[in-house]
């Protein structure tokens, strides 16, 4: 039964890192605007159908892909938050939340207009490439997935800890009312953040295309994953993002291997509830004086 | 928080525009020839409730092709003859696959004078739409709706022409043991993985409830999240438990990533069988993923292969759509000709003659994988029957019940067996 427990690891933390990019960027803009963003799985799911849609109309490969969309997303993240959501920044906090609820909706609609609601796939040579460690069968995409998104999360890190925009963005989510006093063009480090917070998930949408499907529905998978990667991780902190995404994602692996029934849930939602009650600033959180 | 509400409202506007103006046209040609007379001005209304824009949107417009293939077919042959060759007329309702647009529809189609209803593609609408019809005392009739206990509760004007979840779990996992055992390798380990919704868990039931009574072991049951996307431990689980068969309720996406999964872990089956698996027989799926869906196996409703009917209705389809007929699309058709044959023996449009005549059905003049299609007092088809299908040269191909069998199945599968 070791083997069992060593696929589960594997698969655990193969899907860990993918979370874990997707919770990096939910966390950022989280870290920065302070508002849940609902919409954060729907961008993923249009960045996946622009992957998709590059390589079934050019045949750019969908890890190729990342040149286009995450560039493209960041734009895009930009204009949501400098259209959307700076004009309200005054409403209450409960506004903004559903106005990227709103959002949300809005794009998941769009894209059933669009494609309609069938699953597509993308076949790529290397789709069904795998191989076995002794009796572990590890998913080459998956592997790509999940070492792609932790180079891209610690490359995020090093950027937010070098450089003036990197540190702008930690400053504004650590002391907002202190980035502005020293200078901060803080609207414009919004739009930043909800840039890199929207290009974080189409890196992470076009990294999984190869092994999984596209459909209007397919952020909300991941979406509510995040939140509670979020959560464990630390709201705003992020290298806590990256890792609570492995344990999530181990969590959920061991719990289906090892627990009956659909328990694999209960476990991961489990955690949410008693680190919010016991540890509310996240298992990597620093406690806030406020 | 977590599942905000879909809400999609697309092209229904524009379909309903488009259907009013060919309504109107009709209309109008009826209008401008008076010569033919009065009696074929007649029209007889007919709901249908589908969810045509939504999650289900594209599953539903192929339900939807059927049931305008029968209306085309019926009008064209000189509409119901005993009404003086009234021409049906389809009245459109759209769902959104909600239980309360599913109420408010049903109530507005039956007050715009819909002699029954269609629909509704999910046994949760039907839940409650049911209540609605039977208030108003308005033949219903249930398409791609499983769960058994939508007709429950003592009702009066609701039928169902499919396979209950029952009917679909029981029988397929009877063809299967009979298959195995033809093929003299008795089932005696089995493994169930289903999506932990109404659906799954009805057929994970069943299936469980089935393998006592047929003195197999259920090795592992696996209820999953359809939206899980990874698999591989779930599917690790289930190999370590050594089943014979594997047995997969599931939507689209999720059947789709266990098989490869599957296929990756070697999982070491007799096969890989779908219980009413929204990809397995799914001629897109198929096309998508040759090598991977080569010799899966699926209990589905399903067309009768051997009728020369269904091979013209399907050509049929065919030329109008220019793409093969589904398996939803062959319960609208068959579903509105159990409502022709209704109407005609009921020979007026009265709503509680029109459910007595159904209620009367003996329609052995069909394209299904079943004997004659007839009602018992709750409702049910009591001969609805599940055709066994299998993958075979990249399309699915009926191997049980075998009287309505087209090919020899392949069991087991070399390919899951690795």
């Amino acid at each position: 039964m070791t083997w069992l427990f060593f696929q589960a690891v594997v698969s655990g933390l193969l899907l860990g890192g993918v979370y874990g990019l997707v919770a990096s960027g939910l966390s950022l803009i989280f870290g920065v605007l302070r508002i849940i963003n609902f919409a954060h799985g729907a961008v993923m799911m249009l960045a996946m159908y622009t992957s998709y849609w590059l390589f079934v109309l050019l045949g750019v490969d969908p890890y190729l892909s990342i040149l286009v969309t995450a560039p493209l997303f960041f734009a895009l993240g930009v204009v949501i938050q400098r259209v959307i959501i700076e004009p309200n920044r005054a409403a209450a906090e409960h506004n903004q939340l559903l106005l990227t609820l709103g959002v949300a909706l809005f794009l998941e609609n769009l894209a059933l207009v669009l494609w309609q609601g069938d699953f597509r796939t993308l076949r790529v040579s290397y789709s069904g490439a795998s191989f076995m460690v002794g009796d572990v069968l590890v998913e080459v995409p998956r592997l790509i997935a999940a070492g792609g998104a932790v180079l891209v999360g610690l490359g995020l890190w090093g950027f937010l800890r070098t450089t003036d925009v990197g540190k702008a963005i930690r400053a504004l989510s650590e002391e907002p009312e202190g980035a502005r006093l020293v200078g901060i063009d803080v609207a414009r480090i919004r739009g930043v953040a909800f840039g890199i917070g929207s290009a974080c998930v189409a890196v992470a949408g076009a990294l999984i295309t190869p092994f999984f499907y596209v459909a209007p529905d397919v952020g909300e998978s991941f979406n509510i994953m995040a939140f509670v990667v979020v959560v464990l991780g630390g709201m705003g902190n992020f290298l806590g993002a990256l890792a609570g995404g492995f344990i999530v994602g181990l969590a959920e692996s061991l719990g289906a291997a090892f627990l009956p029934g659909s328990l694999k849930q209960l476990v991961v939602f489990g955690l949410f509830v008693i680190v919010l009650l016991f540890r509310p600033e996240g298992l990597f959180g620093v406690r806030r004086g406020r | 928080m977590s599942n905000p509400p879909r809400r999609r409202d697309t092209h229904a506007l524009g379909r309903r525009r488009f259907l009013t103006s060919i309504g109107a046209a009709g209309a109008m040609a009826a209008l401008g020839a008076p010569s033919i007379g009065r009696a074929q001005a007649r029209e007889v209304k007919v709901g249908y409730l589908l969810p045509v824009t939504g999650p289900l949107a594209f599953e539903a417009q192929l339900a939807l092709n059927g049931l305008q293939l029968a209306v085309d077919e019926i009008n064209g042959a000189g509409g119901v003859k005993s009404l003086g060759g009234a021409r049906i007329v389809l009245l459109p309702g759209d769902t959104q696959n909600k239980v309360e647009l599913g109420n408010s529809e049903a109530a507005r189609l039956i007050d715009q004078g819909a002699v029954a209803l269609i629909g509704p593609f999910s046994s949760l609408v039907a839940f409650s739409v049911r209540q609605v019809t039977e208030k108003n005392k308005t033949p219903f009739l249930l398409l791609a709706t499983v769960a058994d206990n939508v007709l429950e509760g003592g009702l009066h004007y609701t039928f169902r022409m499919q396979p209950n979840a029952r009917a679909m779990a029981t029988l397929t996992l009877g063809n299967m043991s009979e298959m195995a055992k033809n093929s003299g390798l008795a089932v005696k380990r089995v493994a169930i993985m289903h999506e932990d919704g109404n659906f799954g868990t009805t057929m994970g039931n069943y299936v469980e409830a089935f393998a006592a009574k047929m003195s197999y072991e259920v090795v592992q049951r696996v209820p999953y999240n359809l939206r899980s996307p990874d698999f591989t431990a779930e599917l690790s689980k289930v190999k370590a438990a050594r089943p014979d068969l594997l047995v997969i309720s599931g939507y689209y996406g999720d059947s789709k990533l266990i098989a490869e999964t599957a296929a990756k872990l070697r999982i070491g089956v007799n096969a890989l069988v779908g219980l009413a698996n929204a990809a397995y027989s799914n001629p897109k799926f198929i096309a998508e993923n040759r090598e991977l869906t080569d010799l899966l196996f699926d209990g589905n409703y399903w067309h009768n292969p051997q009728s020369a009917r269904a091979r013209a209705v399907f050509e049929a389809y065919q030329k109008k759509y220019n793409s093969i007929m589904s398996n939803h699309g062959v319960q609208g058709y068959q579903v509105m000709f159990v409502l022709r044959d209704s109407l005609e023996r009921a020979g007026s449009t009265d709503r509680e003659k029109v459910r007595d005549a159904i209620a009367k059905t003996n329609l052995t003049d069909h394209i299904l994988t079943q004997d004659a299609i007839r009602f018992d007092d709750t409702g049910e088809n009591v001969n609805a029957t599940p055709a066994l299908l299998q993958v075979q040269g990249g399309k699915p191909v009926v191997v049980g019940p075998a009287r309505f069998q087209e090919a020899k199945p392949v069991f087991p599968v070399p390919k899951w067996k690795g």
